[in-house]
């Protein structure tokens, strides 16, 4: 088969995916583009260029910049706490022995329920009343009971915890296969150059993790910065505006309330940010990558 | 050649999988339409006047969806924009705003709107069309547990400070007084309207401000603020408390059936629920008490929710049957029988039952009023963003004025999107 026609064959074996691709996320992300610059409201039937009025209401709304730092907030600390705390049971459960089996298959299970199932399972679990089985348990214990869900200040790290425990377990898999690749004798050699544990995780292990890193860190960031169900089914935003997030404030106001070019243009501050975040981190990991190799 | 052979089964199954079902026949022959209704009240609330619709229109098959008030704008929305949605949809505080859109049919033609009285229309009428008829009243006041009110000495209270006092005379004894889902933006903004409706709509200067609401003009910042600082005083006695935020309707609803709260403010369509968890409980409603003793207090409801008919449905002439049959006494009787509710068909008596006898005076005196869903454009979301509000007043970190303001800013912003 000469060059040519095999390009065309897998132009069209990929023409299905990029279709799609085009119709249902290129297309609806150039037009929101568009909207965000108009009145469009589910309401009202006149559309009319408004220029860049939404965005300026939206950096002078504090709902919504609060919106904005939940979702950051929320990211970068679960991306923190999921992913150390996989690395660590990764490098626990690295070992071939049924308990450890077990145990990864125990971690493993909250990843495969549904994040609606998990999060009204929380919502009973910690709910501040009398059958309430999180602080049945600290009361037992002597503690009094906390409002997880109904204090502002404390509502959206009860949200985290819960998605913390969901998804540890499915980050940790990822690195354990990555354990798996790494070189067995890069270890003898350290234990003969007398390297203890702490220094061949640290010299060893973290830096030939690298590829698992930057997938997970990248995957829970981006993940962290849509979270909406979580927040829907536990706090529905609440209580008042202390557990909103991007994704929330643009449900609330483009379906609910009819503001859909408002909507429209938080969903391109939405768009930004998350670029910004993955150029940088991409931008870390490579320096970080060209470190390693060299 | 097998694998051929399979290939062509798997892709005849296919498209077997893509040509139409089968036509679905009545007894008597007759194709059955099916229809798409999507409510916001459970289909619990309507499973008598279903049946009767089933019974009565036998050749129309319907498909209730239920999907909760908290995600429900956001669903009808998304379906209506993208030209699709229910036939019938259950509408509220949103009716004006999807008929100046044209998402409505204009109902002022057929004959059975003329049943119903002005007082029921006037919600859905926008211009000279009415584009939804009234199902039955909605009301919402306080459930109490009358034995539990017996057993400590308590009577109804006329007045919110009595109220209040009942709160601490049942905390003294160790007895939760009241229960509240706080955690949904829904029942404090609804507590404190009552008291707006006893403190500012009782006086029928005022019925004019919503109108000047709706131009932009009024703000609730200035005219409600004495109401709402009145209802305030509930915070602070700490009858309300910022634990109440961590409780969903749901949980609520359950430490008030099962005895462990006296009274939980709600409305009838949570009945059957409460009775299903405790079929022993003595249940009892009163209105919102206000200041005056002397006056019987107010519901927070009105004119509650509406069949309205998608102006893109393909079963139109289905449609309208149903709502022709609805418009029946037998059908008002059917809709009363699992939601408690006046019917605004002309002529038509409903018997409330002994739960709502405390709320018969404000009854007679008319005292049954909720803006939002009556007379404001922008209601749901005005009333959202002040529940939510109000949950941080209820946290401390607002003030009610504030709480206002913030409604104030929502309906602004919601207008400037209409202009």
């Amino acid at each position: 088969m000469n060059t040519k026609k095999r390009d065309r064959v897998y132009f069209w074996m990929i023409f299905p995916a990029f279709a799609g691709f085009t119709v249902l996320y290129l297309l609806p992300t150039a037009m929101s583009f568009l909207y965000s610059l108009t009145n469009w409201s589910v309401y009202n039937a006149q559309l009319r260029f408004v220029g860049l009025r939404n965005f300026q209401k939206i950096f002078t709304d504090v709902k919504t910049v609060a919106a904005l730092v939940h979702s950051i907030k929320y990211a970068i600390l679960i991306t923190i706490c999921q992913n150390v705390l996989a690395v660590l049971l990764a490098v626990l459960l690295n070992r071939k022995s049924r308990a450890a089996n077990f145990v990864k298959s125990v971690t493993f299970l909250p990843a495969v329920l549904s994040i609606m199932v998990v999060g009204y399972l929380f919502q009973y679990i910690m709910t501040s009343a009398d059958g309430g089985l999180l602080n049945r348990i600290i009361e037992w214990f002597g503690g009094k009971p906390v409002n997880w869900l109904g204090d502002a200040d404390i509502a959206l790290y009860s949200v985290l915890i819960t998605q913390v425990w969901q998804w540890t377990g499915w980050s940790m898999v990822i690195y354990i296969a990555n354990l798996k690749s790494i070189d067995a004798s890069l270890y003898e050699a350290a234990d003969m150059d007398g390297a203890g544990s702490v220094q061949k995780f640290f010299r060893i292990t973290l830096p030939l993790l690298y590829p698992a890193i930057s997938f997970n860190i990248l995957m829970s960031l981006i993940g962290g910065m849509k979270m909406f169900d979580a927040v829907f089914v536990m706090t529905k935003g609440g209580p008042g505006y202390a557990t909103e997030t991007i994704m929330t404030t643009v449900i609330r106001e483009g379906f609910s309330s009819g503001r859909n070019a408002y909507a429209c243009a938080f969903s391109v501050v939405f768009f930004i940010v998350v670029f910004l975040f993955s150029q940088t981190l991409t931008y870390v990991f490579n320096r970080w990558e060209e470190a390693i190799r060299a | 050649m097998r694998k051929k052979a399979i290939s062509f089964v798997i892709c005849a199954a296919m498209a077997a999988g893509c040509l139409p079902g089968t036509q679905v026949y009545a007894q008597d022959g007759q194709e059955v339409v099916k229809l798409r209704m999507m409510a916001y009240n459970a289909e619990s609330a309507r499973a008598t006047y279903l049946q009767y619709l089933a019974d009565k229109l036998p050749g129309i098959e319907i498909e209730f969806e239920f999907v909760s008030t908290d995600n429900f704008d956001n669903v009808l929305n998304s379906q209506l924009q993208a030209g699709e949605g229910p036939d019938i949809i259950e509408v509220g505080g949103q009716t004006k705003l999807l008929a100046r859109a044209g998402y409505l049919m204009d109902l002022s033609d057929q004959e059975f709107i003329g049943k119903y009285s002005d007082s029921g229309l006037q919600a859905y009428t926008v211009g000279e069309g009415v584009y939804a008829e009234p199902l039955q009243s909605w009301f919402e006041g306080i459930f109490y547990n009358k034995k539990m009110f017996e057993e400590n000495g308590i009577s109804v209270p006329k007045t919110w400070d009595e109220f209040i006092e009942i709160h601490k005379t049942l905390e003294e004894k160790g007895i939760k007084a009241q229960t509240m889902g706080a955690q949904s933006y829904e029942p404090m903004m609804k507590q404190s309207i009552g008291l707006v409706n006893n403190l500012f709509y009782s006086d029928s200067a005022n019925m004019a401000f919503d109108e000047k609401f709706n131009e932009g003009e009024g703000k609730l910042e200035e005219a409600w603020l004495p109401a709402v600082q009145e209802w305030y005083k509930i915070i602070e006695a700490g009858c309300l408390n910022a634990e109440m935020l961590g409780l969903s309707y749901d949980q609520a609803l359950d430490e008030f059936a099962t005895e462990k709260a006296a009274m939980w403010e709600c409305g009838p369509w949570a009945v059957e629920t409460i009775l299903e968890k405790n079929p022993d409980i003595d249940l009892g409603m009163f209105p919102i008490p206000g200041t005056d003793g002397e006056k019987p207090g107010w519901l927070v409801g009105g004119p509650g929710s509406a069949w309205a008919i998608n102006a893109k449905s393909e079963h139109m002439e289905e449609a309208l049957q149903v709502l022709e049959v609805t418009s029946t006494e037998e059908a008002q009787q059917a809709l009363a029988k699992d939601n408690a509710g006046s019917s605004f068909v002309k002529g038509v008596e409903i018997d409330l039952g002994d739960i709502y006898a405390d709320c018969e005076e404000a009854f007679k005196e008319g005292n049954v009023y909720a803006p939002w869903t009556a007379v404001w454009t922008n209601g749901n979301a005005v009333t959202e963003s002040y529940g939510k509000s109000l949950q941080e007043v209820l946290s401390g970190s607002k003030d009610v004025q504030q709480a206002l303001a913030d409604a104030d800013m929502t309906n602004a912003d919601l207008l400037e999107a209409l202009e």
